[in-house]
């Protein structure tokens, strides 16, 4: 009740926020563009424009993460519109995880829309779509679950600017996190070397959340994976959720 | 039970520097529930930092406070206190009514207790024009009725506010009084900061003094006031020149017109010595004005010494 109460206005409030339709048109421009690039292989349109607007839909649903979310926490404080809302009877984590559902809600009606976009679009081109494509949707939503998750703790922890750059970061080596085990053999040993190891553990492999190549080219998904996906970015929001929780609980307001 | 209780409430921010000098420094003190207190210190003295650890807002450092009981750590303490920030902040985009249903639902409350306490408080702070316009271009002075609103959700027994009256004009200021006053008169306890030192005479029946993050005093204002040595205004008619003269070495000679003498007599005592010679010369007394001093006189004095705590008046 009172977790909806937040997440609500929070709703509100970001599809308020201007920078949303300017992502959301850009977005839009990206989806119904990608035609032009299937001209260039006749015959590969469909798979081209499945592609592009999975990639569209993944790319400005992260920036939207990322600047909204970065400033979620510390929007409040800054403006001072947290003073009256901490001190009423309810718990710390309750605004937080309100403040996250707000922002999920949001995401959920931009990927939704993103969706319906692309897929009207394909439709029209006359081509079909498979359920892996839905598949793959809802795997970009749920890695704006987790990426959310990591903003929303950096908000809670430090200023807009410093936190974009680090969930920007973490997203860039999060699609890449093979880098840090695959080490040529001259790091053997060395400290250097354990402490990529760490990062490849700590830092979530966001690649587990791209089916796009299947999608685009309508080759199922072993249910059993996206089941493991499913799971792995579950825990992942949830670890950093309570992690968000913790810095807030004692942080002076 | 008392309505708030602090004990050795000290505050240092964090990132200061070395010099951990105390914003707040062991305050220890004990407001009566029912009691209207004022907490009077210049910018910068601690207030806001005090009712920020009362309504949560920080961590103390060390000590602790209790608000009836409750440690105000917890919720259930939250739930007792209605907190009036000092520039209270709401959501630009929603309107009053919004924003008083948002307060109750943050409080569990029902949508019907909602739409009574709607009801009520728009009724209280005549919010009932504006109910429907957005916060975003609204006065100083109708924020702080939002925010009086606001702190009042719920019906809690005791408002912690901060500066309740500062930046409003004097039609803002006495509404905020007679707010106070009708508040106190529903039997609810009151504990506002402020350094407008008027209203709190009119209105308080308790007050703390801060001093750089110390609490040097409080007290009930009549005995605060009591406990200094007032001067005391002789007038006098009828007195010879060389009474007048012999009178100045014990008084300051405040005016002379025609007749009239006025003396200004530095204790009770030497004014009544004054008044004995007087009579004694055949002199006459036309009035005799013990100077109350005034909160602000009294003020201005504690704010040049420094430190040590005294407590006076019903305090432990
Ligand atoms: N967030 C903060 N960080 C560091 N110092 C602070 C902070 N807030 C207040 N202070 C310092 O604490 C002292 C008390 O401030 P405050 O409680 O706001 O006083 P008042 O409300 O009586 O004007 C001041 O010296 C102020 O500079
Ligand atoms: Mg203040």
């Amino acid at each position: 009740m009172r977790i909806l109460a937040v997440a609500e206005n929070t709703f509100r409030e970001s599809v308020r926020d201007k920078v949303l339709y300017v992502l959301l048109f850009f977005a839009a421009v990206t989806i119904l563009g990608s035609k032009a690039l299937g001209w260039i292989s006749i015959g590969q349109d469909i798979k081209i424009v499945k592609d592009i607007s999975l990639a569209a839909t993944s790319i400005f649903g992260v920036l939207i993460a990322i600047f909204v979310g970065t400033s979620l926490i510390y929007k409040e404080i800054d403006k001072r519109t947290l003073y009256t809302i901490i001190s009423q009877p309810m718990h710390r984590y309750e605004f937080i995880l309100g403040k996250y559902l707000g922002l999920m809600a949001l995401l959920a009606v931009v990927t939704g829309v993103m969706a319906a976009v692309s897929s009207v679009y394909v439709l029209l081109l006359g081509g079909t779509l498979e359920p892996v494509y839905f598949l793959a949707v809802l795997l970009i939503y749920w890695k704006l679950m987790l990426i959310t998750a990591v903003a929303l703790l950096m908000s809670s922890l430090t200023s807009p600017i410093l936190g974009a750059v680090i969930v920007f970061s973490t997203y860039v080596f999060g699609h890449a996190t093979g880098v840090f085990k695959d080490l040529p053999p001259q790091f053997d040993g060395t400290l250097s070397k354990r402490m990529l190891e760490f990062a490849y553990y700590v830092i979530p492999n966001l690649g587990n959340f791209d089916i796009r190549m299947e999608a685009a080219n309508d080759v199922p998904v072993n249910p059993a994976f996206i089941a493991f996906v499913l799971f792995y970015g579950l825990g992942y929001t949830v670890v950093l959720l309570i992690l968000a929780a913790l810095a807030f609980e004692e942080k002076d307001v | 039970m008392d309505a708030i209780v602090t004990r050795n409430l000290s505050k240092v921010y964090k990132g200061l520097g070395k010099g951990h000098h105390k914003s707040l420094d062991s305050l220890s003190l004990t407001v009566a529930a029912n009691e209207v207190f004022g907490f009077l210190g210049r910018n910068g003295a601690g207030k806001t930092t005090t009712i920020k650890m009362l309504c949560s807002l920080l961590k103390p450092t060390e000590g602790d406070a209790l608000v009836f009981g409750e440690s105000t750590r917890t919720r259930q303490a939250r739930r007792l206190i209605g907190y009036l920030p000092e520039q209270p902040y709401f959501y630009e985009y929603l309107n009053p009514k919004e924003t008083i249903a948002f307060y109750g639902k943050l409080q569990g409350l029902t949508r019907a207790e909602r739409d009574r306490q709607w009801d009520k408080l728009s009724e209280l702070l005549d919010l009932r024009e504006i109910a429907t316009q957005r916060i975003k271009g609204f006065s100083k002075g109708m924020r702080q009725r939002i925010g009086f609103a606001v702190a009042l959700v719920g019906d809690p027994p005791l408002l912690i506010l901060d500066e309740p009256m500062s930046g409003l004009d004097p039609i803002g200021r006495r509404m905020i009084r007679e707010l106070i006053l009708r508040l106190r008169d529903e039997k609810k306890t009151l504990f506002f900061s402020s350094h407008v030192l008027g209203d709190v005479e009119q209105i308080c029946d308790r007050v703390g003094i801060l001093v750089k993050g110390k609490l040097v005093r409080a007290g009930r204002i009549d005995a605060l006031l009591g406990s200094a040595v007032n001067p005391v205004e002789v007038i006098c008619t009828g007195l010879a020149v060389a009474d007048v003269t012999r009178l100045k070495e014990q008084a300051e000679l405040y005016r002379a017109m025609e007749e009239l003498h006025v003396f200004r007599a530095a204790t009770p005592e030497i004014a009544n010595e004054m008044v004995r010679q007087i009579l004694a010369a055949g002199g006459k007394l036309v009035e005799f004005n013990p100077l109350k001093e005034t909160l602000e006189d009294y003020f201005m004095r504690e704010q040049t010494q420094d430190g040590t705590v005294r407590m006076e008046g019903a305090i432990q």
